[in-house]
């Protein structure tokens, strides 16, 4: 007949509606259809009772595809700061144009018409659900209003008891110093809580009698938990701020007096660093090579003879030596003894 | 020609030189200076001391000099060169019956340098004997006559 696409099948069929009958076609309508139907008994639960949430961007925009129309829907209504779950499912499907796609559907895929209406929604039902959601709103909008004033209370009960804590502590110092400097301590203490600050005491000239015994003894000041250790006075020496020289880089009064006298050197010597770098070398040298555990430096007596494979010797090379050290020894014997004829013979001769 | 290299005199030098030259070939030549080979032999090993420095350390001895060597290492023909590596000494397969030490004279220069990289090379894999690399028709010729002891 020509080409026809089936959007169910996901086929192009040149064999007319014939397929439509077929086994393959008809189950895979089922699937849809049940799939179809599941999303719109979703939305029908909330059409008695619309709920109404907090719009969360990450969630809410999600659409769906109508299989009758051929159209992508999106499933909630929404407008930026609250949404109607499905909403948009129920105003999709009271449409009338919807109405003539799902008939129009059903006819041309031979579905089951029992489920046919389940997908539609009447005109009467939506009315009903756009009042119950108006109701919802409004239910809605009021529980927001009670949550933020909570949270309110919340925070002002924070504010009341951080601003308790600071009075009692004032209260205690001042107490003394009331005896002292009357006038000066109200001030002082306002002045205290407005600026949170430990005073300077030269901006003080009048109060410093008790500011000096009040920055004394260390106290918990307005900021959280800290400590106040003192005013450090570095108008002698300079401080970092200034630019002086720091501790480390200046002269140790523990060093010793004479100028002469060389450093303190840290570190090996000239001489270990040029022994160490010859070890150095020395560790990259194959370990199996000739000699490798020969001392250099060993001292040896007069008669030190090197290890020295003979010509004639088979057999390990200290035999040479001791064969020689032996025949050296005969040597000399004979000597002795010839010497020892002639010398005789010699005496004979001139005696 | 051996005016440029290091002489020793006497059995503490030899025993100085042989235990203290660490990590390189020791090169002792026993001879005479005046003899003609033991000249052509010197001028082959000066010219070539410096570019085997880092290899090798090479030293003339006197025969007369050190007679307790000239019997120890068994010396008949002059000039006659042994090779020591961190004390141990090395021996050498020219083609010839003696092993322990090269008698005679280099051809070229080239032989000589051939001949101790081998020594190096064998010395540090661990072996106290190795291969000549030298043509044996430039190795000289001599008669080993044994003696009675």
């Amino acid at each position: 007949m020509g080409a026809y696409y089936c959007a169910i099948c996901r086929q192009t069929t040149f064999t007319g509606k014939g397929h439509i009958f077929g086994k393959n076609h008809q189950s895979r309508l089922r699937v849809v259809l049940l799939k179809f139907l599941e999303k719109v008994k979703e939305a029908r639960r909330t059409l008695k009772k619309p709920q109404v949430e907090k719009f969360d961007c990450t969630q809410h925009k999600q659409t769906f595809w109508c299989y009758c129309c051929g159209l992508e829907v999106e499933r909630n209504v929404t407008d930026g700061n609250m949404t109607v779950l499905y909403g948009g499912l129920i105003e999709h499907m009271a449409t009338p144009e919807h109405r003539k796609n799902t008939h129009k559907f059903w006819w041309d895929n031979k579905a089951d018409p029992k489920f046919r209406d389940k997908v539609i929604i009447t005109e009467e039902e939506s009315e009903r659900f756009k009042a119950e959601v108006a109701n919802a709103l409004e239910s809605f909008v009021e529980k927001e209003d009670e949550f933020i004033k909570q949270q309110a209370e919340v925070i002002r009960a924070h504010e009341r008891h951080r601003q308790e804590v600071l009075q009692s502590l004032l209260e205690r110092d001042t107490e003394p110093e009331l005896f002292s400097g009357p006038n000066g301590t109200d001030v002082f203490a306002e002045d205290a809580v407005s600026s949170q600050f430990p005073p300077q005491g030269s901006d003080r000239p009048t109060g410093s009698g008790f500011v000096d015994s009040m920055v004394e003894v260390p106290r918990a000041a307005a900021g959280q938990g800290l400590t106040f250790i003192g005013y450090q006075d570095s108008s002698n020496g300079g401080n970092v701020h200034t630019g002086a020289v720091p501790p480390w880089l200046q002269d140790d009064p523990l060093e010793g007096t004479s100028g002469a006298a060389a450093q303190l050197e840290i570190g090996p010597s000239l001489q270990d660093f040029l022994k160490h770098k010859e070890q150095e070398k020395l560790r990259k040298l194959p370990p199996n090579r000739v000699g490798a555990n020969f001392d250099h430096s060993s001292h040896t007596d007069a008669n030190w003879l090197p290890s020295f494979g003979r010509v004639w010797n088979s057999g390990r090379r200290w035999q040479s030596r001791h064969q020689f050290r032996q025949e050296e020894g005969q040597k000399t014997r004979q000597k002795r003894k010839r010497e020892h004829g002639a010398e005789g013979s010699k005496k004979t001769k001139t005696t | 020609m051996s005016l440029f290299l290091p002489k020793l005199t006497c059995k503490k030098d030899i025993d100085e030189v042989i235990k203290c030259v660490a990590e390189k070939v020791v090169v002792l030549r026993f001879g005479r200076d005046e003899d003609s080979v033991c000249l052509q032999l010197d001028e082959i090993l000066s010219k070539t001391a410096h570019d085997l420095s880092n290899m090798a350390s090479i030293y003339i001895v006197d025969v007369d000099k050190a007679p307790i060597y000239t019997r120890y290492f068994d010396i008949s023909y002059i000039p006659s060169t042994v090779f020591f590596f961190n004390g141990q000494h090395m021996k050498v397969d020219y083609g010839s019956p003696d092993h322990t030490k090269f008698v005679g004279s280099f051809k070229t220069k080239q032989d000589f340098m051939d001949l101790i990289e081998v020594i190096y090379r064998g010395a540090m894999r661990g072996k106290m004997i190795v291969q000549s690399p030298i043509d044996p028709q430039n190795i000289p010729k001599y008669d080993l006559l044994y003696h009675g002891i």
